[in-house]
């Protein structure tokens, strides 16, 4: 049944070493946090409350009218000073909620939500509006709302629940930790998930570079007949939704189709975790862990940080920068965003700071032709063409790209990654996907 | 302590695997030390100077002829010594150095650069260059002409002049009249039989060829798929197939020249149609034309169809087939309903 992989991919390096082994640290509150009222998936928050309104740690401070939304909520306890617009990860202008943090003591107060401890017995739709309450979403990176994924319509019932514990980008080890450390919360908001959507059987999914994990797994789920542990190939995009369920179930999911069309349901570790303190505690999602790694910062570390803290409070917190740091990258270095400097803040899909000395930040200002040596084929977990995909988009030849799959494409950088030419493939596809979008919404 | 530099930002991802076109190239140069080496063992300075004219030939027209095009010369990316040293390769030790210099201008000027250069030309320069010879046979006799008297020979060890003054073993299996008379051994480990220099040792070529599968830098399709399908024809035809797969210059096509990245297939399955095609030209013209330079015209006949091959042999994207199958139980459905 489980094949433990999927057809494509690469090895890169996984540089977990500097950072595996190391415990989740806690890190000292800064003086001002940042809150972007968007940082999900789906429609933009509009703010709730108002420049020098006390607010207290968990308090909504930002809410929508739509489905596809989460709120958001203050990850400390102290006073609104500003909501503007201010830098955000990816380089744009966002609307935020800026807070100055008040004393340790006032830390304390904390307005959580209430909680559903007999969440066994509890109705289903209060489960759901808790978890959109808290302002749940995928931590995985993608940040999509969960209360969402977990309101399946009732034509596609939902069978297997897949906690992804595969962490297949390099360097970051934040849900190896979780596994460690928080293994009852992780197994807990699987069993929650599971229960929501209907499902017969939890399934978590480690890569087998993280043996610890996958055995310390296998023993705490021991006891409990409907979950179990799945070891997969390391490799890279193992992590991704649709190669992960082909990996543990060999489930093909439909091309441009979702993942509960073949029964299926796919959280992160982390998502797992922030279910079960909501549900358990009435914490909603005002923290997360964040691997601060990569040879340009002094202390690698794990760290569980308040959403909103500034990447120069963590890089401080890391011991700072040394004289290597080439490039900073928010996420895993595969997918995650290149920052001009240390302003923007911390956010729900926040997974990873890093900081890469030249020999490892890639440069593909200096390309050739392709040369059609076939290694992006052979690495395309979409089973796409990505020669040819990026060919047609480097000459805007927008038909020839959408045929040849721009909209399938997942931007792993599988392609990019391996190609001997230094094509920038992940720039040409993502032009060609924004041409082919507006000329179908034309 | 806030940290105020500022950094580049770049698209993802961050990081790449190091592969590079020079460093393929490189070990494509690599891979044909063996049989390089082995050539120069027996062949002297014969060989070492047919090498040398075809390196220096290949990197010359290169120069001019991206010079022509207002570009700079493109030897840094090693792709032209790669199609030199092939082409030297392919001739005999007994080969004229302008006849040398004349496919090597018509591989890398015509066949390379004049197609669009590295990634855009539709045929393998070297097969280009080594067929080019031979189909413009009028120039070669002209140029034979011109520069009869300025032939460069060297002298060779007293055996191995008897035996490239022979018939090639090559010519011994494709003529009806004559048998092969060298061991398959000797041809399968070193053998001066007159041929191209990379006939002397087939053993060297395949250690050369399981490098470049060891660095993936080719896949197994083609030369499994030329090698097995001259292997099945040729027994079906009544021949010992070690004859053909250790002769000619089949080896090195299969191995260096049919797997040459721009001009060949980049499906699976696509390779697997474009190896057994060549393979079963390559039979159809030793049986039925005698020795002739079969397998650089198999190759070029061949890479023309490349385009069609890729185009009917694509794959689907991931979940296609289920979406399709989706699609046809709704339309079922709805029918019934």
């Amino acid at each position: 049944m489980s094949n433990g992989t999927f057809t494509g991919g690469i090895h890169p390096p996984d540089y977990k070493e500097a950072t595996s082994q190391l415990a989740i640290e806690d890190i000292a509150l800064p003086d001002e946090i940042f809150i972007p009222l968007s940082q999900h998936i789906g429609a933009p928050c509009t703010a709730c409350v108002e420049v020098g309104a006390d607010v207290s740690k968990g308090q909504k401070i930002g809410d929508s009218e739509s489905f596809v939304s989460a709120p958001v909520c203050s990850s400390v306890t102290g006073r609104v000073t500003a909501i503007e617009k201010r830098k955000h990860f990816t380089g744009q202008e966002v609307l935020g909620v800026a807070i100055k943090v008040g004393s340790q003591e006032d830390q304390a107060k904390t307005n959580y939500l209430k909680a559903i401890p007999a969440w066994e017995e509890a109705d289903l739709d209060e489960l759901r509006k808790l978890v959109r309450e808290a302002g749940i979403v995928g931590l995985g990176g993608a940040a999509f709302p969960t209360s969402v994924k977990l309101s399946p319509p009732a034509d596609a019932p939902i069978d297997t629940v897949i906690i992804n514990g595969c962490e297949c980008e390099p360097f970051l080890t934040c849900d190896h930790r979780l596994l460690l450390e928080k293994t009852e919360d992780v197994i807990v908001g699987s069993l929650i998930m599971k229960r929501v959507v209907g499902a017969s059987r939890v399934i978590i999914g480690i890569e087998d570079n993280k043996p610890d994990a996958i055995a310390h797994m296998t023993k705490a789920t021991a006891s409990y007949p409907d979950v179990t542990v799945t070891a997969l190939h390391t490799k890279y995009p193992q992590g991704a939704e649709k190669q992960l369920i082909k990996a543990t179930i060999d489930r093909e999911v439909p091309m441009r189709g979702l993942p509960m069309k073949v029964g299926a349901l796919v959280h992160n570790v982390g998502t797992a975790l922030a279910l079960s303190e909501a549900v358990r505690l009435g914490k909603p999602l005002i923290e997360r862990v964040i691997t601060v790694s990569g040879p340009g910062v002094k202390r690698p570390c794990n760290l569980r940080v308040p959403l909103g803290t500034p990447l120069n409070h963590l890089i401080a917190h890391a011991g700072g920068l040394n004289a290597a740091a080439a490039r900073i990258v928010l996420g895993g270095p595969m997918t995650g965003w290149a920052q001009a400097d240390l302003s923007a803040s911390v956010v729900k899909g926040t997974s990873g700071l890093l900081a890469l000395d030249k020999a490892l930040a890639a440069t593909r200002d200096e390309y050739h032709d392709c040369v059609r040596c076939q290694r992006c084929v052979r690495a395309c977990p979409m089973y796409l063409y990505p020669n040819f995909l990026a060919t047609a988009a480097e000459h805007k030849q927008w038909s020839a790209a959408d045929k040849d799959g721009a909209l399938d494409c997942v931007e792993c950088g599988a392609c990019a990654f391996d190609c001997p030419a230094n094509r920038p493939m992940v720039r040409f596809i993502r032009d060609a996907k924004a041409a082919v979008m507006a000329r179908q919404r034309a | 302590m806030r940290e105020e530099r500022k950094f580049s930002v770049t698209e993802p991802p961050h990081i790449s695997s190091g592969e590079t076109v020079p460093r393929a190239m490189l070990d494509t140069i690599l891979a044909l030390v063996p049989v390089t080496l082995v050539a120069i063992y027996f062949y002297r300075l014969n060989a070492v100077f047919l090498i040398g004219v075809c390196l220096l030939a290949a990197v010359v027209t290169d120069a001019v002829a991206r010079k022509i095009k207002g570009r700079k010369p493109s030897v840094s990316d090693l792709s032209v010594l790669v199609t030199g040293l092939i082409l030297a390769l392919c001739f005999s030790p007994l080969t004229n150095w302008w006849t040398a210099v004349f496919a090597t201008v018509l591989a890398v000027g015509i066949g390379k650069e004049w197609m669009g250069g590295l990634g855009w030309n539709r045929f393998n320069p070297a097969a280009f260059g080594r067929a080019g010879v031979i189909v413009l046979a009028p120039v070669t006799v002209f140029l034979n002409r011109q520069f009869a008297g300025w032939n460069v020979s060297f002298p060779m060890s007293p055996d191995v002049v008897d035996s490239v003054s022979g018939a090639t073993p090559l010519t011994m299996i494709a003529s009806p009249q004559m048998t092969l008379d060298v061991p398959h051994l000797q041809l399968l480990l070193a053998n001066p039989g007159g041929g191209g220099l990379a006939e002397t040792s087939a053993l060297a070529l395949l250690l050369g060829g399981a490098y470049l599968l060891y660095r993936q830098h080719i896949t197994w399709h083609i030369p499994v798929s030329i090698l097995g399908a001259v292997a099945v024809l040729t027994t079906i035809l009544g021949h010992n197939p070690a004859d053909h797969l250790l002769t000619g210059g089949l080896m090195l096509g299969a191995l260096f020249m049919a797997t040459d990245w721009v001009t060949s297939p980049i499906t699976d399955p696509g390779r697997i149609i474009f190896g057994v095609l060549i393979g079963v030209l390559v039979v159809v013209f030793r049986v039925f034309l005698g020795p002739t330079e079969g397998v650089a015209f198999a190759i070029l006949i061949m890479n023309a169809f490349v385009p069609l091959i890729d185009r009917l042999t694509r794959r689907g994207v991931f979940g296609q087939l289920n979406a399709a199958k989706a699609a046809a139980a709704k339309a079922t459905a709805t029918k019934a309903a």
